[in-house]
């Protein structure tokens, strides 16, 4: 840039950061918490982690489809927080441009100590963490990311409303069409999901595709093309209001909670805002499979906390630690127990789910959640923009699936923008 | 062109000159007050929605019957922070603006005309730049020079629009000051920087509070350069806070069009307060 | 001679604020033009290493079909909305030069549409034109004009009429203020003689207005060509261009490719276009401008 600006003669001089090495006092956090109980919950639970590290903590958290271009952004301008968390499927992007330090600068991953357990020394606990998760965290070899928790998505229906209009919970595809139809009336639809122009878009439409036997690498395939007709069907239908192109997650959670669709795409941490609402019934139940019988294949969410690399070691220091102590055993378990979703580790979820068996949907569906970018690893955010891309020409009626997906293809590939 | 003032902001001059007023146009302030009702239409919704209470989605009733404060509640505690800093921002850029285009409108009528004809049409091309433009290379700068996420660095991307208009505007009057009285000043044995302190900036009041209004403006309702030259931390103004709003809370009307509403003071009040400039400029300023 | 002496002095006048144009508005076009023949991506930015590339930037864009796309809805966003403002600015302005009680509070009324910051006002008409809860929809099914609404901002066709009618919305008080200005500058006797010699209403507007009105009126026109071709702010509002890049201009792919792709090249090419389509209306204002003796930069 500096070259640039040389080049152009327009600008001069360069900025320099600060190095100061000198003691770390306070942390900068960002993160995509925005919704109020759970930004607050983060705001505390960050807070005692940094008072361990004897750290203050200033957390600041955007909106979900901004996180990454304002991560790309900050990192050229060398302004990233102290702690970053990604979405597991953007870390490898991220790391690759270098932003982020490996966790293993912080001492051995699985040598494990007694002090590395309680998250006050250095050295972070990665034993029997998921091997999913474990691996969305890791680029080129090297742990990047962890996550506390891991998630999926599953189908939230209204009891009352499926009650009223004497539908069963759908199962399979042709269920679910059915069901929305006979549940859509005036003012309300039957059925809600994301397909905004963004990656929530992609994500949702993930179980979909997978579920039918589609394949993120090929996309022009006709299983794909037979989930995205499944969702070009509710639209034409009237099933599901064409605005969907425009929601993100929380307003199809917004759109349920205000009764207007009956069912709806999301996952579990919502409950905590759905529980809030006393006269609302609902239930979760698994996303609908193509066959009656089959597994859902869904997507593995889960948001990993990362180290971004700056000019002060002390401070990524103590955003090590304090990283460490978010993934302790015993922060994990008390993290998804307060946002509802499943902790990362493996015995501590099994653990878990006994002792909540209104989890065990999404227990049982992360045991089998893919991640998103273990096929295409760093070309995984182009076949994403690929499949949001296809989906909104679809659903528009732009093209037919099968041309929106043979474009995404061209995408995906980088063949065309 | 110095319409407005010369001729009264009264309707008087045009084809009805000759007509009384009064009863004969009655009905056409009835059609007035129609069309002007439609036009501002969007303007009661947004008013009317940020009153309905909050509370799962808003449902869009045509009146607030139960006006309820809830989403005003909800904005100020959001975004108080950033009303403050668009005012800063907006100020910064007003002193900044009127800074540079006052001496630079001055100078200008001290040049020959074919000089000036030359600068201001430099004034002019400069306002083609698309500011998307701008604002991608002011980016790759300012990461630079550090100034992403900082007041100064808006207040100086911002003011490329206030500085060409106000140049303009200022100059425009300032050619209008008579002769004599610079002359006669400079008679006196003031230097040219006295002369354009005392004489000429007093006389050019109006002209300087109509071009701080619209560069007040201009800088308040900037999105774009918000958008791009802001990326994390305290600084953001009330632009973005509206566009966050509404990637996260379309459920939340009552709050986002509360936030629009508080974002959309100034304009109200200037109009209401300083109409005369407000109109004297928009005839004039062949900008935004 | 004395003001050939004098001539250094005014320049210092005006220097800070050269300066400043230049750095601010100037140097951007050359740094546009440098960074569109380099390989600016997500890794580069963050290494600070963009290797040069020459025009592969430019072929990549300028064959995609997102860049048709986009040049296609650009004309039609600049076309519509400029004669939408005109049309709707001219018959209000003729309207308000009647003579009537409140005329003036009403025409200042009429401007805060044009004063409000952009973002509010996308904000606004997003939640009118909503399909499902919107008050547009509300009125039109009230009038059983259509039983489902119609989908304003989610199907591709409604919503590039929609983002010009909000367009159009926002720049009608500007037009006709500007309008309004131009008629005010006719001489009142020109219209009493017409009257006398027998000219009706719509032979005055014919004969008399339009002609005398014409420098000011291509003046409104090609200004309004000019900001309306590099409009980004209330599209990114209204519909982030979507859905399916139905709204994409070359302004909010540029945006898109630069700040949200992080594909800065890429971006920078469409800067490049939006640069040249402004310079080649800047330089037809600029003949205007040549032949009406300097009038226009002021009114």
């Amino acid at each position: 840039m500096a070259l640039v600006l040389a080049a152009s003669g327009c600008a001069g001089g360069t900025g320099g950061g600060d190095d100061s090495d000198a003691e770390a006092t306070s942390l900068t956090v960002l993160d995509y918490y925005t919704d109020a109980p759970e930004h607050q919950q983060w705001t505390e639970t960050l807070a005692s982690c940094g008072r361990r590290a004897g750290v203050r903590i200033e957390h600041t958290s955007v909106p979900p489809a901004s996180l990454v271009p304002q991560v790309l952004r900050q990192a050229s301008s060398h302004t990233l927080p102290d702690l970053l968390m990604l979405d597991n499927a953007d870390l490898q992007q991220v790391a690759r441009t270098g932003a982020l330090a490996p966790l293993d600068t912080f001492g051995p991953l699985n040598g494990a100590t007694k002090g590395a357990t309680s998250g006050t020394a250095s050295g972070i606990d990665t034993r029997d963490v998921t091997e999913g998760i474990l691996s969305a965290g890791t680029y080129d070899g090297k742990v990047y990311g962890l996550a506390p928790y891991v998630s999926t998505v599953a189908l939230f229906y209204n009891k009352d409303m499926l009650a009223e209009a004497g539908v069963a919970v759908p199962r399979t595809w042709d269920e679910l069409r059915a069901a929305a139809a006979r549940l859509t009336r005036p003012g309300r639809y039957g059925m809600a999901v994301d397909a905004n122009a963004t990656f929530e878009g992609t994500w949702q439409f993930l179980p979909f595709l997978w579920s039918n036997g589609g394949d993120e690498s090929k996309l022009d395939t006709p299983e794909a093309a037979q989930a995205l007709r499944l969702w070009v069907d509710l639209v034409k239908s009237g099933s599901m209001s064409a605005s969907v192109l425009n929601w993100n997650q929380a307003d199809v959670h917004d759109q349920f909670a205000a009764g207007r669709t009956a069912m709806m795409i999301n996952g579990p941490w919502r409950i905590p805002a759905l529980k809030a609402d006393e006269k609302l019934k609902w239930g979760v139940a698994p996303v609908p499979v193509p066959r009656a019988g089959q597994p859902p294949v869904t997507p593995l969410g889960g948001e990993v906390w990362t180290v971004p690399r700056s000019d002060s070691t002390a401070r990524q220091k103590k955003a090590a630690q304090v990283l460490g102590c978010l993934n302790t055993p015993a922060n994990t378990r008390a993290l998804a127990a307060q946002h509802l979703t499943v902790p990362s580790r493996a015995g501590v979820a099994a653990e878990y789910a006994q002792a909540n068996p209104s989890m065990s949907v999404f227990v049982d569906s992360v045991k089998d959640a893919r991640v998103r970018t273990a096929r295409l690893g760093v070309r995984w955010p182009q076949a994403a923009t690929g499949i949001y891309t296809a989906i909104q020409s679809a659903l528009t009626g732009r093209q037919t699936p099968e041309e929106a997906l043979k474009d995404a293809q061209r995408i995906a590939t980088g063949a065309g923008l | 062109m110095r319409r407005g003032e010369k001729r009264g902001p009264g309707p008087g001059a045009g084809r009805g000159a000759r007509r009384a007023p009064g009863r004969r146009g009655l009905p056409s302030t009835v059609v007035g007050i129609v069309l002007l009702a439609v036009m501002l239409f969007p303007v009661y919704w947004m008013v009317n929605t940020s009153l309905q209470p909050a509370g799962g989605i808003v449902r869009g009733d045509w009146f607030p019957a139960a006006p309820d404060l809830g989403g005003y509640a909800t904005a100020l505690r959001d975004q108080g922070g950033h009303l403050v800093t668009s005012l800063v921002v907006s100020l910064g850029s007003v002193a900044l603006s009127l800074g540079l285009a006052a001496p630079a409108a001055y100078g200008l009528t001290l040049l020959r005309a074919r000089r000036i004809r030359l600068v201001l049409l430099g004034v002019l091309v400069t306002q083609m730049v698309p500011g998307i433009v701008v604002a991608d290379t002011l980016y790759g700068a300012y990461a630079e020079l550090g100034l992403l996420n900082s007041s100064p660095g808006l207040v100086l991307a911002d003011s490329t629009a206030g500085v060409p208009f106000a140049i303009v505007v200022l100059h425009t009057f300032m050619r209008t000051i008579p002769r004599e009285i610079v002359e006669a000043a400079r008679m006196d044995g003031a230097g040219r920087l006295r002369v354009f302190r005392s004489v000429v900036l007093p006389l050019s009041v109006n002209a300087l509070v109509t071009a701080g209004v619209f560069t007040f403006l201009f800088t308040w309702g900037d999105f774009l350069f918000a958008l791009t030259l802001t990326t994390s931390g305290p600084v953001r103004p009330i632009t973005l806070g509206v566009y966050d709003y509404l990637g996260a809370h379309t459920g939340q009307w009552n709050a986002v069009m509360a936030t629009a509403v508080l974002a959309s003071v100034p304009a109200a009040l200037l109009l209401v307060v300083a109409q005369r400039f407000v109109t004297s400029g928009a005839t004039r300023g062949a900008d935004r | 001679m004395r003001r050939a002496r004098e001539r250094p002095a005014a320049w210092l006048f005006v220097l800070p604020a050269a300066a400043y144009l230049l750095l601010f508005l100037g140097c951007p076009l050359v740094q546009n033009l440098v960074m569109s023949l380099r390989r600016y991506d997500a890794t580069g930015f963050a290494t600070g290493d963009a290797p040069f590339t020459g025009l592969r930037n430019h072929a990549a864009v300028l064959s995609s079909t997102l860049f048709s796309e986009a040049a296609v809805n650009t004309a039609l966003f600049t076309a519509g909305s400029v004669l939408g403002q005109f049309t709707i600015g001219l018959a209000l302005a003729l309207f308000f030069q009647r003579r009537f009680p409140l005329a003036g509070p009403l025409r200042a009324l009429l401007l805060l549409p044009w004063l409000l910051p952009l973002v509010v006002s996308g904000a606004i008409w997003r939640w009118m034109l909503d399909p499902d809860t919107g008050p547009v929809n509300a009125l039109l099914r009230g009038l059983h004009l259509t039983s489902s609404g119609i989908p304003w901002l989610t199907g591709p066709t409604e919503a590039l009429v929609s983002v010009i009618v909000v367009n159009i919305w926002v720049g009608v008080p500007f037009t006709t203020a500007l309008l309004y200005g131009g008629l005010q500058d006719i001489p009142p006797h020109l219209y009493e003689a017409a009257r006398l010699d027998g000219a009706g209403p719509v032979r005055i507007l014919r004969h008399l207005t339009w002609p005398l009105l014409r420098p000011v009126a291509r003046v409104v026109v090609l200004l309004g060509v000019v900001y309306t071709v590099k409009t980004a702010d209330l599209i990114l509002v209204l519909t982030g261009g979507g859905p399916a890049g139905a709204t994409q201009t070359l302004a909010t792919r540029a945006y898109e490719l630069s700040f949200q792709r992080y594909e800065f090249g890429y971006g920078a090419v469409l800067g490049n276009v939006l640069i040249a389509v402004s310079t080649l209306f800047a330089l037809l204002h600029l003949r205007r401008l040549r032949a009406g003796g300097g009038r226009a930069v002021s009114a």
